[in-house]
């Protein structure tokens, strides 16, 4: 019975789901938003504030935030988290020297009591770089293992190739139906 | 149960209600809720709680929400200006949108939204809007530049924005051509800084008249305004002007209309005063002025308001057109009044006739006003047309017959008046007006009439009983009065002496004793003493021939009346003020008419004052300002490099006396400062203007040298002791030195040597120390230095270290040298290079300093600096504050430009007379090189200290 549920609204797609896409400045967000959207690179310019796009996946709908990474920004990454569904956290595999800072956030970000169903995807980013934290690097750096009580998955991704980000999305759409 | 529940955030009412509809999934649900918060803003609710919910609706396809929320945002984002920043993402979309109305709304609504915080993100995207391809959207960009400047200046000027706007000036759709000029007057309002980036030539000029015949009636107005501060370079260029200006005075709207007049008037200053061409534009401006008084009554008084100026400037242009200021039944009174005054500015002997007939008929009207400024116009054209003096008395005197109580009085003031224009011609009326004594109930006709009776004492029979008539309410009078009769029975006094002694005893104890009034205790106990020491005395100086008065009254100064001419068609030319008198905070850039030049006379002094051709009341010397003929000098000095002409420097002789001229344009109150004569490299034959003479003397005499110190203690020298200071002489640096022997033993063979340091400095020759030098006894040594030596940067950078050797040992200290010593006598930049410079340095390298309680003035504060090298370059006086712009220049060839404020001080703080005012000083300066700021500062700050 519960199957043959989730199979129509699935199939009619009723609801849209509040996606919030993370991270530091320079990390990729604007990209991978766009990249999921339309598909293609767009050339970006730093966001200061917000983009939102409605992105749809096998019938799903995404309402997705693209929230500014710079410093002077974060403060104001709170005021979109109620009723979220899910966090992608976009980490720049690169940059080694911020990860600390980029763990400190994500950890800031967890203890939020309106985030505290949220799935959380990690995407580490820019893999197509040469000499790139590995996933496992980045999930360690982010201390990733020690979660609890919190469905997550950490994806190696390049939002300029497009690669990884399918299969994210195709683990995100499962993960959402199953938290209904 | 506690009251802490009262303070908790509920989760209930209204604004959390209107949260949850915001944060929706249903488009719909979504804008009505945004509908909904804007109704209660509207209202007057604050909703300010709502600001992210409200934003995040922001990135919306529907233009109706978009709509909305940025009506909400212009409204908000001032209040919450931390969290606006996070709408500026969408404005750069929304400015990169496929549909040019979103582009532009965005654009505008950027310009609304005052916060200092997220201007500087909204650049990029007004960038690429003012090269939209789409008009609307370029017009749009081009008014957000002002409003952008209006909240920060330096941002757009140094963003390039007045390059972009300024090159709007030449877009091919007028309506952009016209909002661009409309920005960019508004911005020459406020900032003086932007002139120079923004000034027009004729090439500009051209383009905005070509744009003129295409665009809108309000496109029209703004590009006339600007065009009006245009000042052409000569004749020609302003007849060329003028012709395609011209047929705009055939345009329906009367703004229009006016503001091409006021191109005209202004223009037509330059032009021969006897050429063709003038005659024909006075004959082309009457009628179009004629017909705005067929609009409605509002568009009439401000003609007529325009009208009043334009013929006290130029009484040609409408003197044939009498007939249409004669007013009609059903005009209004301001309109009425206003005809009133222009017709008796128009009066001449061939309408006076005509004139005298209806301001007859008008003294008749019901309207006490009206009439009583008919009676008193009959009476200014007896003044004014002396043929038809004879007339107006006549008249006057028939209305007196009226006994209309206010008429009586009205016509007894102007009488009065006629009295002083033509002396002893129509005295055979006074029994006439002394009939009236008993009806006069105001002070003005009183005093008019009491002047009267004193002055035609001799005349007048019973002029004793008339006076002591008065005299016995002499208490309640209105002081007016109370002095004409002072005066007035005085007169009497001298006049019949014997019969009237008791009258004018009464009234100078009256005035001396029982009044409170000091004005006339004064003139009491003047004519008192007089009377009682000298009576022949008294007569010569109260019965002196009176000068006659002129014949035209009620004009406007004439300096006054061309700043207004320059502003027809505003506010100020209906209310006869500058508009720095009721306009607040606008910076008060005074307009004034340009001077006549003609191209075939340009020589090396350009501009000449010439007295307005036309007008018979621009007697006084008329300032002038010189076309822009070099856009370098715009911003600052507003002058010309080519130094004053003759009258210019005998007028500035004239306003010495007076520290500021209110009346007088930028460029004389300019001239009048000590900056010029520095400039010009002559100061001879100015030491008139406040001790300027010895500046150009030796002035590093007076260079100030620091109290000496102690540099080396005797407890550290082995009982040598070491004081000092350094000097600057004859274009030198020195170290004095004094070397105390504390020790038990002589010493010998005394050397230096300096390490390194900042500037290079080293000793130029060995030390010479008497030597030996016994205990007990000191020797001083001047030390000469030069900054040849090697150069490393010291912190404090002004620290060099030393080491002094004797027979004893070597011992090393370390001093700080005066930065002032350091300045050159070759410091003094030329004018140009010192505003290219300042142009060229950027903004981030000026620092600004507050030095308080300087007990200088001006003249002294730049007196003092120039004896330690530290030259003014110019000055100027901005709103009763002197500024001082100053170079220096250090030994190792940095150049320093400083801008120095001088506020005055408290005046609190003077106690007496000789203590000079203390004042603030506000020191801005601008140097290539950032380090030396504190000590050019501590400089500064010691000259003028000691």
């Amino acid at each position: 019975m519960g199957g043959l549920l989730s199979y129509f609204s699935g199939l009619f797609g009723s609801k849209e789901r509040r996606i919030l896409i993370l991270g530091l400045d320079g990390a990729g967000k604007t990209t991978i938003l766009y990249r999921l959207q339309v598909g293609e690179v767009v050339t970006t310019i730093p966001t200061i504030g917000f983009n939102v796009e409605t992105v749809t996946y096998k019938n799903l709908k995404f309402q997705v935030w693209d929230l500014g990474g710079q410093t002077s920004i974060r403060p104001y990454w709170r005021c979109y988290y109620s009723n979220t569904d899910a966090i992608i956290y976009v980490v720049d595999s690169m940059d080694r020297d911020r990860i600390g800072i980029s763990k400190q956030e994500l950890v800031a970000m967890l203890e939020e009591d309106e985030l505290k169903k949220a799935i959380l995807l990690v995407f580490a980013n820019k893999q197509d770089i040469e000499g790139a934290m590995t996933v496992t690097e980045v999930a360690n750096a982010l201390g990733l293992p020690a979660l609890k009580n919190r469905k997550y998955q950490i994806f190696k991704t390049s939002a300029i190739k497009g690669e990884g980000l399918d299969e994210a999305m195709e683990w995100l759409s499962n993960a959402v139906q199953q938290n209904k | 149960m506690t009251d802490s529940k009262y303070f908790t955030t509920t989760k209930k009412g209204e604004i959390f209600e209107l949260k949850a509809e915001l944060n929706s999934d249903k488009k719909e649900k979504k804008k009505e809720a945004v509908k909904k918060v804007i109704a209660s803003m509207t209202v007057g609710k604050d909703v300010s709680a709502l600001f992210t919910d409200v934003v995040n609706c922001m990135q919306t396809e529907n233009l109706e929400l978009k709509k909305l929320v940025y009506l909400y945002l212009m409204n908000y984002a001032k209040s919450q200006s931390d969290t606006a920043i996070i709408s500026v993402n969408t404005f750069v979309k929304d400015c990169e949108d496929s549909n040019p109305l979103i582009r532009a709304l965005a654009v505008r609504t950027m310009g609304c939204i005052r916060v200092d915080k997220i201007t500087e993100y909204l650049c990029e995207p007004l960038r690429k809007c003012l090269k939209d391809e789409d008009p609307y959207v370029r017009k749009t960009a081009a008014v957000c530049v002002a409003k952008m400047h209006d909240i920060n200046a330096q941002l757009v000027e140094d963003q390039g924005f007045l390059d972009l706007l300024k090159d709007l000036l030449s877009d091919s759709n007028p309506m952009v051509v016209a909002n661009a000029v409309a920005a960019i007057s508004e911005i020459l309002e406020t900032s003086p800084t932007a002139q120079q980036s923004l000034e027009m030539n004729i090439g500009t000029i051209n383009k905005l008249l070509t744009a003129l015949n295409e665009c809108s009636e309000w496109g029209q107005v703004f590009i006339l305004d600007a065009i009006s501060n245009y000042n052409p370079k000569d004749d020609k260029e302003a007849q060329s002007i003028c012709e395609r200006v011209t047929p705009r005075l055939a345009h329906a709207n009367a703004a229009v209309v006016l503001s091409a007049v006021k191109v005209i008037m202004k223009l037509m200053e330059m032009l021969d005063p006897h050429s063709d061409y003038i005659t024909m534009l006075v004959k082309k401006l009457s009628p179009p002025l004629v017909t705005l008084l067929s609009a409605e009554p509002e568009i009439q008084y401000v003609a007529l308001r325009n009208i009043n100026l334009i013929v006290q400037k130029r009484s040609d242009i409408l003197k044939a057109e009498m007939k249409v200021f004669f007013v009609k039944y059903n005009d209004p009174i301001y309109v009425k009044l206003e005809k009133l005054d222009i017709m008796i500015r128009l009066t001449n002997q061939g309408n006076i006739a005509q004139v005298l007939a209806e301001l007859k008929e008008y003294a008749t009207e019901v309207d006490v006003d009206f009439v009583r400024k008919s009676v008193r116009a009959i009476g200014r054209c007896a003044i004014k047309v002396e043929q038809a003096a004879e007339r107006c008395v006549s008249t006057l005197l028939d209305l007196i017959q009226t006994k209309v109580n206010y008429v009586v009085q009205e016509a007894i003031v102007v009488i009065k008046d006629i009295f002083r224009k033509y002396p002893n011609k129509y005295e055979s009326i006074i029994a006439t007006l002394c009939e009236n004594l008993d009806t006069l109930d105001e002070p003005e006709a009183r005093a008019s009439m009491i002047w009267i009776i004193g002055e035609y004492a001799e005349r007048i029979d019973n002029a004793d009983e008339l006076l002591e008539s008065f005299l016995e309410g002499f208490q309640d009078e209105n002081t007016q009065v109370q002095l004409q009769l002072l005066t007035a029975i005085v007169k009497l006094f001298l006049k019949r002496p014997t019969d009237t002694q008791e009258l004018v005893q009464q009234v100078l104890s009256l005035a001396t004793q029982d009044s409170d009034n000091p004005d006339l205790r004064d003139r009491g106990y003047i004519y008192w003493r007089l009377l009682s020491t000298d009576p022949a005395a008294a007569k010569e100086v109260v019965l002196a021939e009176k000068p006659l008065i002129s014949e035209e009254t009620d004009l406007l100064e004439p300096t006054l009346l061309d700043e207004l001419i320059c502003h027809i068609s505003s506010l100020a030319s209906v209310y006869h003020k500058p508009p720095n008198a009721f306009v607040e905070g606008k910076a008060s850039l005074r307009r004034s008419l340009p001077p006549r030049s003609q191209s075939d006379s340009m020589d090396a002094q350009p501009a000449s004052s010439l007295e307005s051709p036309t007008s018979n009341v621009s007697s006084a010397p008329q300032a002038t300002v010189i076309p822009g003929a070099d856009s370098l000098i715009g911003d600052l000095l507003d002058m010309d490099l080519g130094g004053p002409t003759p009258f210019q420097q005998q007028q500035m002789y004239q306003q010495m006396p007076q520290q500021s001229q209110p009346q007088q344009s930028g460029v004389v109150d300019f001239l009048g400062g000590e900056g010029l004569d520095s400039l010009l490299g002559g100061g001879g034959g100015m030491d008139s203007l406040g001790g300027l003479g010895d500046i150009f003397g030796a002035a590093s005499s007076n260079s100030y040298v620091p109290p000496a110190e102690v540099w080396l203690p005797a407890s550290k020298g082995k009982g040598l002791e070491i004081n000092g200071t350094f000097a600057r002489k004859n274009g030198q640096i020195f170290m004095e030195l004094t070397f105390t022997n504390k020790a038990m033993q002589p010493m010998v063979g005394f050397a230096i040597q300096f390490n390194r340091n900042s500037f290079g400095l080293t000793p130029a020759s060995p030390l010479q120390v008497q030597s030996p030098l016994i205990p007990n006894s000191s020797a001083s040594a001047s030390l000469q230095l030069n900054t040849s030596g090697q150069i490393q940067k010291m912190d404090p950078l002004l620290m060099v270290q030393v080491a002094v050797k004797n027979s004893i040992d070597v011992f090393y200290f370390s001093s700080m040298i005066p930065q002032h010593v350091l300045f050159t006598e070759d410091g003094e930049m030329d004018k140009k290079e010192f505003l290219a410079s300042w142009k060229e340095i950027p903004t981030t390298n000026e620092v600004q300093y507050v030095i308080t309680d300087v007990q200088h003035n001006a003249d002294t504060v730049s007196q003092k600096l120039r004896n330690n090298n530290i030259f003014t370059i110019a000055k100027r006086n901005v709103e009763g504050q002197d500024m001082l712009y100053q170079s220096l220049k250090l030994t190792n060839g940095i150049k320093v430009l400083a801008e120095l404020k001088i506020a005055p001080g408290n005046p609190n703080f003077t106690v007496n007379n000789t203590t000079p005012v203390c004042d603030t000083l506000h020191l801005s300066m601008k140097c290539r090189v950032l380090d030396i700021y504190t000590g050019i500062q501590t400089a500064y700050d010691t000259i003028l200290h000691n």
